[in-house]
């Protein structure tokens, strides 16, 4: 079940790569909630506890219901253009994402030969988390940068879970508290950063250079 | 008694909340500055020996980093009600409401991290430092600080993101052991470090150095640290340069006392080698053209946190100079930026072409930042000459002698710029006079840095058993006997 | 071959041949459904093709041998790619070890002849026309090597019958494979067979047309060859994607006849219902779309060959 799970979240990180509408990151950022949701509901169908509920439960509140209000608020008070202008070719970006993804799984099968892990899982989550880097590196709007932000955490989440079913709550509730604080912040921050710029660019943040 | 050292900062935070004079603020934070600070110090001496609590304990390090920490807020506290009686930039109202409450918070996120021993407590505790301190950059509430605080808290974000992919590696190289499954202690890790699997194990430390290295402020990752600290108010960029960047190397130097006895070792000091000595080469390359007074002090310091961390790879005697360092790069840092504080106040341009002729204009400050500047290029008798002289002969004596000529290199050509800007700053007679509006008063912030430049040379010249007994133990945990 | 399997194939060619104009009728009569129209009547490709054989065929004076060769060398590719698909259980007349690259390229020597008449006729139309249709050719077809060629990595089998037969459906991984798999290759039906979103089959404005202005210039027994062999090409890319889904377990041959009516009738729909719902892309949006189906396609390779 994991390994299904994690390739449709693959597949959503390649639609990631080739839209070009903004509202569409805020419906994959929502998929990927519900994605992780199912993927930490999975073991409670063999052991029920209402106290493992918790977890999952905010994950689907914050991930799919909280952040994309959220960002679409800011979407609708900052009146963003609807489209995204990438820096570069939306056709180079998904090679170089399926480029990228062939090294990480390549790798990850070389590396499960020492270590046991589950390949399909890790190698999601981290090529999540190259995407993420690839997204908030390549495009310039800056709520863009945040989603980037968030498919890199949710990146993280994936291969955490895989990793950490040892070690669950410490691990998950670390992941949490990062998204919540970071995207409650740079929310505002945001908010902040429309009023006194007039771009909302990246390409403006170039004030402070030497 | 642990535990109530760090909640109380918290309490205090809740108190500022609540009380809206910020004279009373003023006097409660300082308070507790103060019995942090005497705690932190019996702690050191080793009049008090706390006992563990389940997720915080006390070893050298941890004290030596705890009174670095004190040391710094108490100094920053106390200057703090001046300065935001009488700011450069004025309409900052609702900076000032926050201001006392941000300050506490912090304290208490910081004394968590530092007192921390495992590595989730660590994590957490230092979001929260970013948290606390990324408000305080956007104290002046224009724009170059709105657009430092945003690049700050996303880049920092970021690094803490890597880190956590770093410790998440580390619980993985667990795996198979008898570590598996447990709480990531940094004592056990250190034990048992010989057990765990290479290749995971070096995948950690590069992310975490990684990580951490955006909220130390060296390279790779420097930029963000250089521009929240060069927009932010004195007292909060002292507060950084002074103790953040110290509390997120505790979290590099754990990781590498982890790695310390493994086979891991050689290949984690070459990464360290090479990120102080990209750090020193990118401070030497941005100091030709840096403008900006407070960009200069903000390089510098990445300049000396790449030294101590070149000079934690390199290990021996460096090492032990490096533990020195870091307790007098603090200090003289906060002197510096105290002193830039009053000449901004002054002049109200961060700009080195529009400072001039300080020495005569206003005599305390001046004469204050050419001490200070002698003290942070270690000229004797201040201290940090004696702990570079260490790292120096430590570099000399380890296998590889040409670090110390490409790093005495880098370090003229910083010397050079940075007395040439500061000597501009102060000597040079500017074409239109320049009329202060009141003769210049000796006030806290001289008070403070007199203290602190007195206190660094005493430190180094009286070089007290307690300090050296302390370094010789942290030297010992991360495995280096001399 | 015996005898056996040798009829099998012959009923399976004929009837792909005979039926593939259905196929495109029932489409239309779909997409007139439901866009609230009666529309033409299912028979009508056939009647379309019977009127198109008493029209006098005429080049232009510019054209050379290609224009008369091309015809029907387009039509003879498709028959033989028509051979090589198994239709049911019938095993194909054509089946050999590496069949599946012939069957890629012999589709593509059909279009190769197509993109040569078209620049043969000499009018910037159908130049337009034949550079989009190159293009577009160039980014597809590693949608087919990905796809089936991951299935057929698998167990290293080379030939599309086998390919075929060695898909069972026991375990869930593979189910979502498969099932990735066929979007892909819808994906890359809809771009070969010139459908929305990448060409528009009803309208002959110069915005909107790729294939069908290949074409313009056409007309009599030659345009009788080219409209044939566009649906043929469709009933052979219809049961590439319908295969996919075939339950080979089911042994019985007449229900699984009917399960395959069944499923390539499903298929009818979901390419009226894309038709009639998406709007043509921009142009520049083809080449990333393509690009897309391909990432799915090196997706499952990769995830293949990990979850043996």
């Amino acid at each position: 079940m994991q390994n299904v799970l994690s390739i449709i979240f693959c597949l959503s990180l390649f639609y990631l790569a080739v839209t070009s509408r903004v509202k569409t990151y805020v419906t994959v950022l929502q998929l990927q909630g519900i994605i992780l949701t199912v993927l930490l509901l999975y073991p409670l169908i063999d052991h029920f506890s209402v106290p493992a509920l918790i977890l999952p439960a905010t994950l689907f509140i914050v991930k799919v219901y909280l952040i994309p209000k959220y960002i679409k608020r800011i979407l609708l008070d900052l009146d963003i253009k609807r489209i995204i202008e990438p820096t570069i070719q939306q056709f180079s970006f998904l090679l170089l994402v399926i480029s990228t993804m062939t090294v990480i799984f390549v790798a990850t099968n070389i590396l499960s030969k020492s270590t046991e892990i589950e390949t399909i899982p890790f190698a999601s989550g981290f090529s999540a988390v190259a995407v993420g880097m690839f997204i908030i590196i390549f495009r310039k709007k800056l709520i863009i940068h945040v989603a980037g932000f968030l498919v890199l955490e949710n990146g993280i989440f994936l291969f955490g879970s895989t990793i950490a079913s040892k070690l669950p709550m410490m691990i998950e509730l670390g992941s949490l508290l990062d998204i919540f604080v970071v995207v409650f912040l740079m929310g505002i921050a945001l908010n902040k950063i429309s009023s006194t710029l007039s771009g909302f660019e990246a390409t403006a943040l170039r004030r402070l250079k030497d | 008694m642990l535990l109530l050292a760090i909640l109380l900062p918290l309490i205090s935070a809740a108190a500022c909340y609540l009380v809206k004079s910020i004279r009373a603020q003023y006097y409660l934070s300082l308070a507790v500055s103060v019995l942090h600070l005497a705690f932190s110090f019996s702690l050191f001496m080793g009049w008090y020996r706390p006992g563990e609590f389940i997720l915080f304990s006390a070893d050298s390090l941890s004290q030596l980093i705890l009174l670095v920490l004190s040391n710094v807020y108490f100094w920053v506290v106390l200057v703090s009600f001046a300065y935001l009686r009488r700011t450069a930039i004025s309409h900052s109202v609702s900076g000032r409401r926050y201001y006392f409450l941000l300050l506490n918070f912090y304290l208490f996120a910081n004394t968590a991290a530092i007192l921390s021993n495992n590595f989730g407590m660590y994590w957490v505790a230092s979001e929260a430092t970013t948290l606390s301190v990324a408000p305080l950059i956007y104290y002046y509430r224009n724009e170059e600080a709105l657009e430092a605080m945003w690049k700050y808290l996303f880049l920092v974000s970021l690094g803490i993101a890597f880190a956590f992919i770093g410790i998440l590696f580390l619980m993985l190289s667990s795996n198979g052991t008898v570590l598996e499954g447990r709480q990531l202690f940094f004592d056990e890790f250190a034990k048992n470090s010989a057990l765990l699997n290479p290749i995971w194990l070096k995948a950690s430390f590069i992310f975490i150095f990684v990580g951490m290295s955006t909220k130390i402020g060296i390279a790779p990752m420097h930029s963000a640290d250089v521009d929240a600290t060069s927009n932010s108010p004195s007292p909060v960029a002292a507060l950084m340069a002074g103790s953040l960047r110290i509390t997120a190397l505790l979290g590099v130097m754990r990781i590498f006392q982890i790695v310390t006895p493994s086979s891991v070792h050689d290949f984690a000091r070459t990464i360290l080698i090479i990120g102080g000595l990209f750090s020193l080469f990118v401070a030497f390359v941005f100091m030709f053209k840096v403008k900006n007074y407070k960009r200069l002090l903000a390089y510098s310091s990445v300049e000396h946190l790449g030294i101590i961390t070149l000079a934690i790879g390199i290990g021996g005697l460096a090492f032990v100079g490096a533990m020195y360092h870091i307790v007098y790069n603090s200090i003289c840092k906060v002197v510096l930026f105290f002193i830039a504080g009053n000449v901004h106040r002054e002049f109200k341009t961060r700009e080195i072409a529009g400072v001039s002729s300080v020495i005569n204009l206003m005599p305390w400050t001046g004469w204050l930042f050419l001490l200070a500047f002698f003290a942070i290029s270690a000229i004797p008798p201040f201290g940090i000459f004696f702990s570079e002289l260490m790292i120096f002969e430590g570099m000399l004596f380890s296998g590889k002698p040409w670090i110390l000529v490409v790093t005495m290199f880098f370090m003229l050509f910083i010397f050079i710029n940075m007395g040439r800007a500061l000597f501009q700053m102060l000597y040079r007679k500017s074409e239109h006079e320049v009329i202060l509006k009141e003769p210049e008063r000796f006030d806290i912030t001289h008070f403070a840095s007199i203290v602190l430049l007195i206190a660094v040379i005493v430190i180094a010249v009286v070089s007290p058993d307690v300090l050296r007994e302390h370094i010789l133990s942290i030297s010992k945990d991360f495995g280096i006997i001399l | 071959m015996d005898l056996n399997t040798l009829v099998q194939g012959i009923v399976a060619l004929l009837a792909i041949l005979i039926l593939s104009p259905l196929f495109a009728g029932v489409i239309n009569k779909q997409k007139a459904f439901f866009t609230g129209r009666i529309g033409a009547p299912v028979m009508q490709p056939y009647y379309e093709l019977k009127r198109l054989l008493r029209k006098e065929t005429i080049n232009a004076n510019s054209s050379s041998f290609i224009s008369d060769i091309s015809p029907a060398i387009n039509l003879i590719a498709v028959i033989v790619a028509a051979a090589m698909l198994p239709v049911g259980l019938a095993k194909p007349l054509i089946s050999f070890e590496g069949d599946i690259i012939l069957f890629a390229y012999v589709l593509g020597l059909a279009r190769f002849f197509q993109i040569l008449a078209a620049m043969d006729i000499g009018s910037s139309f159908e130049g337009m026309g034949a550079s989009r249709e190159a293009t577009f050719a160039v980014f597809a077809e590693p949608i087919f090597f990905f796809t089936i060629g991951s299935i057929a990595f698998a167990d290293n089998l080379t030939s599309i019958y086998d390919i075929y037969h060695s898909i069972k459906l026991n375990n869930v991984t593979y189910i979502v494979f498969i099932v990735v798999c066929s979007i892909s290759v819808l994906i890359l039906a809809v771009t070969e067979c010139s459908r929305m979103p990448i060409d528009d089959p009803n309208t002959h404005l110069e915005l909107t047309m790729i294939h069908e202005v290949m074409i313009l210039d056409n007309s009599g027994v030659d345009l009788f060859l080219y409209q044939y062999s566009s649906y043929v090409k469709l009933c052979i890319y219809a049961i590439v994607e319908a295969s996919l889904f075939y339950p080979f377990a089911v042994q019985n041959s007449y229900v699984a006849v009917i399960i395959f009516l069944v499923v390539i009738a499903a298929l009818a729909t979901t390419l009226a219902v894309v038709e009639t719902v998406t709007a043509r892309f921009k142009l520049k949006y083809v080449p990333q779309y393509l690009l897309f189906a391909t990432a799915i396609g090196v997706l499952n390779l990769l995830i293949y060959t990990f979850t043996k």
